[in-house]
């Protein structure tokens, strides 16, 4: 194997095409989601030990700085989810050509937002 | 010899961890559905959710999926940023302390929903 393998990483000049950006967003968010796992077992707990830590949780997630926590995990797990159900059919060869993959990619992008704000609204 | 690091095992990973995507794409519009119909808007209809012991099983098996495709996950980034010379022990670290670390969530997660009524 070739020992040093060509090397570029001058994050302000690469343009990454919007499917690299649906991609490497799947992965910051899920390495985010992964670092979380603790935090949010935590708090679901405590969303279900005492009607008082349910209150807490509950003016927490409301709070400004709360919510706009709560709407981070929201877009980060709904960017993953359909960047990654895009990202299943695309290993069934569904969607490969160019023209429609970057269509699907902005479509998981957009889903990801609108769902998120929606979500957000609700809970 | 079995080499120990590095993408080796990577079919079989793969696999499990888009095993573990459908079983939250599943559970995840399911348990919406459910909470939406049943209602979750106070602490006492937020806990009933969680009684059942379907829900406690598939809220279980939710979070067994979820810990399993996580720390492939993270093995992969590990794999494609964790290098240098000696870097194979570092990777191995990080990825026995957090399988032990997601093995504490799952048991914490059990203990919660047993400790329902």
């Amino acid at each position: 194997m070739q020992k040093s393998r060509p090397y570029f990483l001058d994050l302000t000049a690469i343009r990454l095409p919007i499917g690299g950006w649906v991609s490497i967003l799947h992965r910051l968010t899920g390495a985010g989601l992964s670092l979380a796992v603790p935090i949010l077992v935590y708090v679901w707990m405590l969303s279900l030990r005492s009607e008082a830590d349910h209150a807490t949780v509950r003016a927490w997630l409301d709070s400004g700085f709360g919510s706009l926590l709560k709407l981070a995990v929201l877009w980060g797990l709904l960017h993953h989810l359909f960047a990654g159900l895009r990202h299943l059919l695309l290993d069934l060869g569904w969607g490969k050509e160019k023209t429609c993959a970057r269509k699907t990619a902005w479509t998981a992008m957009g889903a990801g937002v609108a769902a998120a704000v929606l979500l957000g609204v609700v809970l | 010899m079995r080499r120990v690091g590095g993408a080796h095992r990577g079919l079989d990973m793969w696999l499990l961890q888009r095993a573990g995507a459908l079983v939250m794409a599943g559970y995840l519009p399911l348990f919406a559905v459910y909470a939406w119909v049943a209602g979750a808007a106070d602490y006492a209809a937020w806990r009933a959710l969680f009684s059942p012991l379907p829900a406690k099983v598939g809220t279980l098996l939710f979070i067994a999926a979820l810990l399993g495709h996580a720390w492939i996950g993270m093995r992969e980034i590990f794999i494609d940023y964790v290098h240098c010379a000696r870097c194979l022990i570092v990777r191995l670290a990080l990825l026995f302390g957090l399988a032990v670390g997601y093995l504490g969530c799952l048991v914490w997660a059990a203990d919660i929903l047993w400790s329902l009524a």
